[in-house]
């Protein structure tokens, strides 16, 4: 009787065991979307619009046979694109199962896009069933388009590797690199859209068409440090069109504006997100000389509000750090009794760069997407009081005070510029 | 005479933390912050701190009794009548636990993992497992338990230090949640998350008395407690309050948000490891202890020919809700707020009792260490 249990227990979980279920499947039964777009429909309320790998030859550039790009049958760089119009997220991919011969799975989404129209009218609808949905993880990076979803993702391809989805998942982390824009989970994007201490941001991506960079001449050009970019403004030309650069700010689900490459790295130093990004700055001495620096945050901005007489003050503390890339007018700022010019120019134009940044918050949008209220609410007791009191509503009353403190840490791999010798100059070089 | 062998206060302590602890992978944290929003991390403390001044008073009855089992205090107590039926709800409220608890997992499983397998043939091989438990008996249960647990806690502690990049301080305030009087109530009243210890009192005699009892149930109690607290306090400030009522289960959702690169991500495996094992500790152990106390309340020297029926019934209480708001709102929405009422309440009423009637046990080897 013993030795039959046995058998028969060790048959059913052989039975499991070799997935017998609904449940199991095939790797390869299945093809896995890459990236998701999503625009308002015409026939039907959502247009969207999905990429997915077809497994021929890695998802490369190749202009061989299974490669290259064909859009009429939606295949980009060994990837086909599609697109349709359906009442929901989840139905449209279901009636897109129609056309593929596997399965279209979510479990690898790396990136959702919606066109800055939908982002314009509200999200929350979109959302809901990315939140919901088992196959949606929440690492899933938010975009907002300017212009469709679906002209973006049509664009999207690799020029470098094989692998589209190595290539997305690396685009992503050039934030680190740069700080131009910033990432943002679904996780980060849905807790902003929900949470009473702060709104939502999310990247924001374009499709450059290469008519910003203007022909060459022979005039000279003034030294431009900070210039408002929004994605597709890339003053470039190339093969890639998609461009990942700003902000796009929400209040609530709704998008209400959006901030540019530099607005952006001001927000990701004051929320944390900062890891390092190169500033060229103006030298004071010289004028039309640049000096860039390697820029990184010292520790944590340290942000602390308080009340006075009802009006919230926001103290704002950074502490920068800055190796030098170059010093054009080759002046020797890297001397004991100079640096601290240096110091005063980053920590000047930053300091302004934050305060203005958090003014256009304030004032255009009332949109506090630093989440400043986390330390609002500590002045409060309990939750009522201070859902009673909301931040939200109160953010653009904010008296907000800056204060950078830089240091130029390292001179990169000289300790000072020796002077450029012309046949019709003396220079000593003597030090006096 | 029922004989269950006996395990020493290691063993008791892991398998009652254990069974404490594996809520935290349901819906218990969601619950917790639904309704105590930020204060719901010390709102646990204070349900884990009430559960152990009502433990002491399970105490003091277990020590006026010496050598004896809740059971047979029972009896005692209230006469052999009076104390079956005791032992009965005991018994029920044991399959009730377990049977919720099964289907709470197979639902979080569904909605998690499997979404289109049958839900009975995930039940048919938890089950198996169960009953495969109980028929070792109950040192096979702690023994499993002491295997489990080093693996649990450390799949826990990755998931909680994993997810640090999704912390925030400050998510913690407003520190008064919604008050001190909804926190107060709310804490006291889910002392029923806790009242699992109860289930030493079954077994007193497999862990060497009354001594070892009140040693094993305040080190698990505090241990739980502490854990419950940490995992709470790392999904607040993760999720914060508004999106941690949201989630089914907020401790698998931390997990399936870490990420650090392209090579280390999607970790959530670790999770259902551990899950699955804490699951079939908890069940395993909440279906033997309602066979133990059937077996000791109507002298039933073999438990074993009573697994199937038991078991059987275990199945009939997982499949009757309808569904996961079902078995949310009303099965584990009982067992985590009510329980004191059953668990603790009627052995204080037991104590109450046997002070007005005097009633006392004798002096045994167990009692005296």
């Amino acid at each position: 009787m013993r030795k039959v249990s046995l058998l028969l227990i060790t048959l059913f979980f052989f039975f499991i065991m070799t997935a017998c279920t609904t449940d199991g499947k095939e790797i390869d039964d299945q093809v896995y979307a890459l990236i998701l777009g999503l625009d308002k429909g015409v026939d039907n309320k959502i247009r969207l619009t999905i990429q997915y790998p077809t497994y021929k030859g890695g998802g490369g550039m190749q202009k061989s046979e299974g490669g290259g790009e064909d859009k009429k049958s939606g295949q980009i760089d060994n990837t086909v694109v599609t697109t349709i119009e359906a009442s929901s997220i989840l139905e449209g991919i279901n009636l897109l199962n129609t056309v593929t011969s596997r399965r279209i799975s979510l479990v690898h989404l790396k990136k959702v896009v919606f066109s800055e129209y939908i982002a314009r009218q509200g999200i929350k609808n979109y959302l809901e069933p990315l939140a919901r949905f088992r196959e949606i993880r929440r690492i899933t990076q938010i975009a907002v388009c300017r212009g469709s979803a679906e002209d973006f993702i049509n664009e999207n391809k690799t020029l470098i590797g094989e692998s589209i989805s190595k290539s997305m998942e690396l685009m992503t982390s050039q934030s680190q690199n740069t700080g131009y824009f910033p990432k943002t989970p679904f996780e980060t994007f849905y807790k902003g859209i929900l949470s009473p201490y702060g709104q939502a941001y999310s990247t924001y991506v374009g499709i450059n068409d290469f008519k910003h960079l203007k022909p060459l001449s022979e005039a000279t050009a003034p030294l431009r440090t900070e210039y408002p970019i929004l994605p597709g403004e890339i003053p470039r030309t190339g093969d890639l069109a998609r461009e990942t650069i700003g902000t796009a700010v929400f209040d609530g689900d709704r998008m209400v504006g959006s901030l540019n490459s530099y607005e952006t790295r001001y927000f990701m130093m004051v929320s944390g997100g900062f890891e390092k990004g190169i500033f060229t700055l103006e030298d004071r001495s010289m004028p039309g000389s640049a000096i860039p620096f390697d820029v990184r945050l010292g520790r944590k901005p340290k942000v602390k509000v308080t009340f006075n007489n009802g009006v919230p003050i926001i103290d704002v503390n950074l502490n920068i750090e800055a190796d030098i890339g170059a010093i054009q007018s080759r002046i020797p700022y890297e001397k004991l009794e100079r640096i601290d010019e240096l110091n005063d120019l980053i920590a000047d134009i930053i300091q302004n760069g934050i305060k203005k940044t958090i003014e256009k918050t304030q004032k255009e949008w009332n949109t506090d997407i630093f989440s400043f209220g986390y330390q609002a609410a500590k002045h409060f007791f309990t939750i009522q009081e201070f859902e009673k009191y909301n931040w939200l509503r109160h953010y653009k009353e904010a008296k907000v005070n800056v204060s950078v403190q830089a240091n130029v840490r390292r001179t990169g791999l000289m300790t000072e510029s020796a002077p450029v010798r012309y046949s019709n100059q003396d220079v000593l070089s003597e030090e006096k | 005479m029922m004989k269950e062998g006996n395990f020493g206060i290691r063993e008791a302590v892991y398998l009652t933390i254990l069974v404490l602890i594996t809520k935290i992978f349901y819906t218990s944290i969601r619950v917790v912050v639904k309704t105590t929003g930020t204060a719901s991390w010390y709102s646990t403390l204070i349900s884990c701190v009430t559960s152990i001044v009502l433990f002491l008073l399970l105490y003091t009855l277990m020590k006026r009794f010496p050598g004896k089992d809740l059971v047979q205090i029972f009896d005692k107590v209230t006469g052999k009548i009076i104390g079956k039926i005791l032992s009965l709800v005991f018994v029920l409220y044991f399959i009730y636990y377990a049977g919720s608890s099964l289907r709470e997992f197979v639902e979080m499983i569904k909605a998690y993992n499997l979404p289109y397998t049958p839900p009975s043939l995930i039940l048919a091989a938890f089950i198996t497992v169960i009953v495969s438990l109980a028929y070792v008996g109950l040192e096979g249960i702690s023994r499993f338990a002491v295997v489990s647990f080093y693996p649990i806690m450390v799949g826990i502690l990755a998931i909680l230090l994993l997810a640090v990049p999704y912390y925030n301080f400050n998510a913690i305030f407003p520190i008064g949640g919604y008050g001190i009087s909804k926190t107060l109530s709310v804490g006291l009243l889910r002392s029923s998350a806790y009242t699992e210890v109860v289930i030493l009192a079954f077994i007193i005699n497999s862990i060497h008395g009354v001594k070892i009892f009140k040693k094993t149930g305040l080190i698990s109690l505090g241990i739980a407690g502490i854990i419950i607290s940490a995992t709470i306090l790392c999904s607040l400030m993760a999720f914060d309050y508004p999106q941690g009522g949201e989630n089914v289960s907020d401790l698998f959702q931390l997990a399936r948000i870490i990420y650090f690169n392209r090579f280390f991500q999607r970790i959530e495996s670790i999770f259902l490891f551990i899950w699955i094992m804490a699951s079939l500790v908890t069940v395993g152990a909440t279906f033997y202890i309602s066979l133990s106390i059937f077996c000791k309340a109507f002298n039933v020297e073999q438990h074993r020919p009573l697994i199937l029926p038991f078991s059987f019934l275990t199945f009939m209480v997982a499949l009757e809700p309808k569904s996961l708001t079902e078995v949310t709102q009303r099965n584990i929405a009982f067992v985590r707020t009510y329980s004191i009422f059953i668990l603790y309440l009627i052995p204080i009423f037991v104590l109450l009792l046997a002070f007005i009637l005097g009633k006392k046990g004798a002096e045994t080897k167990h009692a005296k260490g």
